[in-house]
């Protein structure tokens, strides 16, 4: 059931906010020790917020869509008091005394808070193979990664845990577990959402976006959350317009571009496969698609790791003291980071000015871009390399490969299921518009979910 | 190729020599990359910063 269909179960009373909880309650009890996708669950909490928002409904104050819909958010955003650990030791008892931006958005909007979600150590990986917590598993095969570092977000949607969960996405990190678990993930435009009271791992790349299990629920979660926080240096004044798509949303005369170059290079067989046939349904539907040859997205992507290697040393150095805190991926990008001089971080955030002018130039040309989201599947959990046209890559590398240059460029970016593979594991389709395009590319998400492109529910649904 | 361990003894970042070797062998990976990117910049081109006396006045 997507929020919606729940949100008007809820308005004919078929059907209550604590019904809906306890569900929910339920599955994760019976699907956690499998999934490992919470590391808190608040359930006396929730089934107060599910109580609360039942009688607001009677009482006739319906705070909108997201009224009584159970949700959670990854461990890094801040909560007011209950635990939030970053996924890491070093936060082992921090209880914060107030609610991250988009916490308290959520919460306003009426969504029941069910707890913390498990992710990479620190947000800083992709696998969620938590050395502290427990590796999460992917509901489409728990012998397989869900990808991160947003990890239990992608899972808790992927198996019906929740109705949908925050992530955030510094180097991917929202759009790889949605590729990787099957679900809709939303990367916004650098400033739209608010970053304030979520743990820190690149201050000009971290985003926070949505997991769900639909384009139209990503959009009504991302109403709630967006908008203007002054507490945010980096947060947008731009107006916040209606993120939804309507149920008829025309893709004809859009002018779609997919890259000649970079995207579609070393990607496994099925991946290209499904893609490509979301591409050719974008066609169908009427999308001018044609080839465009974007800027060198490998110089981008070295950017973007000198940026982020720089940012997430300097924020986690005061707790290197103690190296035995760090599983040993953390520690070793945390060791690159550090002996990395401040020139080479200058240097970095010209050129991504550079890099920014140069690429968006490419908006004359189309409206909006379509590519695979990630190259690969989901990996088994504890692989270290994955092989791709032939070549052994890093498996962080190799995953990051097509979305990290987006966090550098700061640009809305949407991931949703466009297939299966051979195996049985979702294939992510991206799209990514120009900045505060998130409307466009959510509408182009939705007619292609309309036109019959998507996958069905987890086995774990 | 950088000498990381000297820049990492220059800077006293107490990294063991296995860590460091680890770290050595991903920064020229990059570094390959990066350095003639930095190397074409010119000076008119500044650095994406954040900072904004409207905000912190704000």
């Amino acid at each position: 059931m997507t929020i919606r269909e729940a949100a008007e179960s809820l308005r004919r009373r078929q059907i209550s906010a604590v019904e809906l909880t306890t569900a929910a309650l339920s599955r994760i009890e019976r699907s956690n020790p499998t999934l490992r996708a919470f590391i808190t669950v608040t359930a006396e909490r929730a089934l107060q917020q599910a109580r609360q928002a039942d009688s607001e409904l009677a009482a006739g104050k319906d705070r909108g869509p997201l009224h009584g819909i159970p949700a959670a958010v990854k461990d890094l955003f801040f909560t007011r008091g209950v635990l939030t650990t970053g996924g890491s030791p070093i936060y082992r008892n921090f209880v914060p005394d107030e609610d991250a931006f988009a916490v308290a958005r959520l919460q306003a909007a009426g969504a029941v808070m069910l707890g913390k979600l498990n992710m990479h150590e620190l947000a800083y990986g992709i696998t969620s193979a938590n050395p502290h917590f427990g590796a999460v598993a992917n509901p489409w095969n728990a012998r397989h990664s869900p990808g991160g570092s947003s990890g239990g977000s992608g899972a808790a949607v992927a198996a019906g845990l929740v109705y949908a969960a925050l992530g955030t996405d510094t180097g991917g990190s929202i759009r790889i577990p949605a590729s990787f678990c099957g679900t809709v993930g939303l990367k916004p435009t650098y400033g739209r959402v608010s970053r304030r009271g979520v743990l820190p791992l690149s201050w000009s790349l971290d985003h926070v976006g949505p997991l769900a299990s639909s384009v139209r629920d990503a959009g009504l979660v991302l109403n709630a959350i967006a908008g203007h926080d002054p507490a945010d240096a980096s947060s947008s004044r731009r107006p916040v317009v209606d993120f939804v798509p309507d149920d008829d949303c025309p893709v004809r005369g859009l002018r779609i571009g997919f890259p000649r170059n970079f995207f579609f290079e070393r990607l496994e067989s099925d991946v290209e496969l499904c893609v490509r046939g979301a591409i050719a349904r974008l066609e169908f539907l009427g999308a001018e698609v044609k080839p465009v040859t974007l800027p060198d997205i490998s110089a981008l992507n070295a950017v973007g790791r000198m940026i982020l290697l720089c940012e997430a040393s300097a924020v986690l150095e005061p707790h290197l003291k103690d190296r035995g805190q760090f599983g040993p991926d953390v520690l070793a990008l945390l060791d690159q980071g550090r002996l990395l001089p401040a020139t080479d971080y200058i240097h970095a955030q010209r050129l991504r000015k550079q890099m920014q002018r140069e690429f968006a130039r490419i908006w004359s040309s189309v409206d909006c871009l379509v590519a695979p989201t990630t190259p690969n599947t989901a990996p088994r959990i504890g692989d270290a390399t994955v092989k791709l046209g032939g070549i052994e890559e890093d498996v962080r590398l190799a995953t990051t490969r097509l979305v990290r240059s987006i966090n550098l460029l700061g640009l809305p970016a949407l991931s949703i299921p466009c297939g299966l593979s051979g195996g049985g594991l979702p294939v992510g389709l991206q799209i990514i518009g120009p900045p505060f395009e998130e409307a466009l590319i959510l509408r182009v998400g939705a007619a292609l979910e309309d036109g019959g492109v998507g996958i069905p529910p987890s086995p774990m649904m | 190729m950088k000498d990381w361990a000297a820049i990492a003894k220059a800077s006293g970042l107490d990294i063991p020599a296995k860590d460091l070797s680890r770290a050595s062998q991903a920064l020229n990976g990059l570094d390959e990359v990066f350095r003639p990117l930095a190397a074409g910049l010119t000076p008119d081109m500044e650095p994406a910063a954040t900072f904004s006396a409207d905000q912190e006045q704000a």
